[in-house]
């Protein structure tokens, strides 16, 4: 496949991206590009630039320089298609504090169209353990199942590209695996996923490429 | 012992007796000296510099106190007399329940998580712990009491020694209440009778408040004098004299003064009143080792976070501190479905959550009463500007879902949607409610386009003030007196009453009706068309 033709078809095109924090450089000329129902893994030490490349992607960050496209169009987060194709789980995400966890979850999937979520709801805590907590208010869950209803927000909504930052931290093992196999089963469904992890067993099971990172001097 | 010996071993025959409350704060006083900063000299600055402020600021309110107190004695009108007669009615059951609520969501006996993990887990006897900070709250709630009562008597025109008279009694209530609330604060159900017995009083305020606005409107209705006409000729049978002022009564004229019977009576009053407040709180200290760790800390962390709200002037993040407290301790509801999807489903949401706490949709029709009492003791100019500010009282705490996201990128994100948009359709409920509340304010207020620019500047107002990012210190900060401080920070707890004065700007200044509907509706379009910056 040419390089042009492997570009039309990435869903997301990194080339040669650049972030500074002031004048400390955090990434240079990182390129990569991820394909529909694909998964990667951005892997490396605290400080070495993992969440920035996600902030960068969502248009939490701006970068210095370098291209970033979604389906062939410069990623702008203000785009109506960026909202409703891009699902990210960042550590910005807060919760309304009177809104239940399952009445979030309805909230969220009417606000990107769907009707009658009750189903998919439902569903969806059941999957997710969060059953027993459909009810209570985010200040009163304990910061694993705040975790799974943060998780729960990036999958009752249609997505084509999951942007998640360090996924399985705060779950407990069972947590982990249950993430594991969703994600895999989110590949099969087409939808690409580009995570930063510190867990090799979640790398190993999920990415089908992993890009290192390492703290510049 | 070294660790070659093997592990520690806990041997009794180590541990001596219990300290006492007294030897463990002088250690920690001890300790944190060692631990200072800065020098003697330095703190010094800083305490002048306090001392030097609030003096000036004293000398300053107490001189414009001083003249209306002057001027209100003066004050022979229809308005003057009603407003002595009703507003004491009105007062004293609101600084009661004023007091209750606030000393019971702080504590009213509160500690950090620092001493509540730290001292409150050991032996050491816990009333003695949190004797020094109750007494403290127990100073503060006596000499805010007393100035705040001083202040507003004074304003009514009273005399002098009335107004000491009045002061210290109502400083000894408010002691009471005090003493009252550390005995609500030892069980949830003794707080939560508290809690009931404050709606009463609120009730209770608002009743006298709303006999001040019929009375105007029945005398109004009655025939169309003027103020002055009517309190020139009395109203009925009663009649409003001339009331006093400071300057009849000097403080400083000699110990001639004290002879008088009525100086006398002050001095006893004085005396019991410092006797009996000294009497409760020491009493009440004693039953300082019933309240639970969790009681104190929980009050500590709400002064902890109000404290971090106020050092950036963000009214709306104290806000948001009171209100998640709310919530987190609620912990749990029935969840209900929403309907329809996109806009529509966050509409409802909107209204769904709003009804969630009608206390605060009661409170709000409650503040309907404001413009009516302005109306009701003859400040008809005012009427407008009281509307206003209470519309926008009642109208900013409907807007919590806007605060959410206007917080939160992640959760604007996870919603789909664009600020703005998000904006426009989190502002829909609230506007409603400021139109319903508009239009029953309307009597009072007096004429359609003055009624539509209170409820676009409630709006307006509530709206930008809820949609406000908190201080960046991570950017570009500014040298000040406090030390580094980000641009603006001093603006913030303008915002939203500067969109408010705004739209009034037109009715305070009595130009045409074409610009106090011109003015309000450009205000609206600019601010909901304009995205706002996310934190």
């Amino acid at each position: 496949m040419s390089k042009a033709r492997s570009r039309a078809a990435a869903r997301l095109a990194v080339t040669d991206l650049q972030h500074k924090y002031g004048d400390r450089p955090v990434i240079e000329g990182l390129t990569f590009t991820l394909s529909a129902g694909q998964a990667i893994a951005l892997v490396g030490p605290n400080g070495a630039g993992k969440t920035t490349v996600l902030k960068c992607i969502v248009g939490s960050a701006e970068p210095a320089a370098g291209k970033i496209l979604l389906d062939g169009l410069p990623i702008d987060e203000r785009a109506e298609t960026v909202r409703r194709d891009v699902a990210t789980l960042l550590d910005d995400l807060d919760f309304f504090p009177d809104l239940t966890a399952a009445e979030h979850l309805d909230l969220l999937a009417r606000a990107h169209g769907n009707a009658e979520p009750e189903d998919l709801v439902d569903t969806l805590l059941d999957d997710i353990g969060l059953l027993p907590a459909a009810d209570q208010l985010p200040g009163s869950l304990s910061s694993g199942q705040r975790r799974r209803l943060a998780l729960a927000t990036a999958l009752v909504r249609p997505r084509k590209l999951m942007v998640l930052d360090e996924p399985e931290a705060r779950l407990d093992v069972g947590g982990v695996q249950w993430l594991s196999d969703r994600l895999i089963e989110e590949k099969k469904s087409g939808t690409s996923i580009l995570f930063a992890s510190h867990d090799p067993a979640l790398v190993e099971a999920v990415a089908d490429s992993v890009v290192t990172l390492t703290p510049l001097p | 012992m070294s660790a070659a010996e093997g592990p520690v071993v806990f041997d009794p025959d180590d541990f001596g007796a219990i300290p006492t409350s007294r030897a463990l704060r002088q250690w920690m006083r001890t300790t944190r000296r060692r631990h200072a900063d800065r020098s003697f000299w330095q703190v010094f600055e800083d305490a002048y510099l306090v001392i030097f402020t609030l003096a000036i600021l004293g000398a300053t309110g107490g001189n414009v106190v001083h003249h209306l107190n002057t001027n209100a004695a003066s004050c022979t009108s229809f308005t003057c007399g009603e407003l002595s007669v009703w507003t004491p009615w009105i007062v004293v059951p609101l600084l009661l329940a004023t007091t209750l609520r606030v000393l019971l969501s702080v504590g009213p006996v509160s500690a950090s998580q620092a001493t509540g993990f730290w001292l409150l887990a050991t032996p050491v006897n816990r009333a003695a712990l949190l004797r020094p900070t109750y007494r403290l709250v127990m100073g503060v709630v006596a000499v805010v009491g007393f100035v705040a009562s001083a202040i507003i008597w004074a304003l009514l025109g009273s005399r002098f020694v009335d107004v000491l008279e009045v002061s210290a009694l109502i400083g000894v209530l408010l002691v009471c209440v005090g003493t009252v609330t550390v005995w609500a604060q030892q069980t949830a159900g003794r707080s939560r009778w508290a809690l009931r017995v404050a709606d009463l009083l609120l009730v209770a305020a608002v009743i006298p408040a709303v006999a001040l606005a019929l009375q105007r409107r029945s005398v109004q209705g009655a025939d169309t004098f003027s103020n002055v006409v009517v309190a020139s000729t009395s109203v009925g049978s009663q009649s409003y004299p001339t009331i006093g002022r400071f300057a009849d009564h000097p403080v400083t004229s000699g110990p001639a003064l004290l002879v008088s019977a009525e100086q006398t009576r002050l001095l006893v009053i004085l005396v019991v009143a410092v006797v009996l407040c000294v009497a409760l709180v020491v009493v009440t200290s004693r039953t300082l080792d019933k309240l639970t760790r969790t009681t104190v800390i929980a009050g500590g962390e709400l002064l902890a976070g109000l404290a971090g709200a106020a050092s950036s002037l963000d009214i709306s993040m104290l806000a948001d501190v009171v209100s998640g407290r709310h919530w987190r301790l609620k912990g749990r509801v029935r969840s209900r479905r929403g309907r329809g999807s996109r806009g529509s489903a966050l509409v409802q949401r909107e209204f769904l959550r709003i009804l969630r706490w009608p206390r605060r949709l009661v409170i709000g029709f409650a503040l309907l009463v404001v413009p009516y009492a302005v109306s009701g003791a003859g400040f008809d100019v005012l009427v407008p500007i009281a509307a206003g500010f209470a519309g926008f009282v009642a109208v900013r705490p409907l807007m919590d879902g806007l605060r959410s996201v206007c917080r939160s990128t992640g959760l604007v994100r996870a919603l789909g949607m664009d600020l703005r948009e998000l904006r426009v359709i989190m502002a829909v409920v609230p506007a409603g409610f400021a139109a319903l509340w508009s239009l029953l304010a309307s009597p009072a207020i007096g004429n359609g386009p003055a009624t539509f620019a209170v409820a676009a500047g409630m709006l307006a107002g509530a709206v930008r003030q809820a949609s406000a990012r908190p201080p960046s210190y991570s950017g570009p900060l500014v040298a000040s007196p406090m030390g580094a401080i980000p641009p603006g920070l001093f603006s913030q707890p303008m915002r939203g009453f500067d969109l408010l004065l705004l739209c009034l700007a037109p009715v305070l200044l009595g130009i045409s009706s074409t610009w106090v509907l011109a003015v309000p509706t450009f205000v609206l379009a600019i601010m909901f068309a304009v995205r706002p910056k996310t934190a």
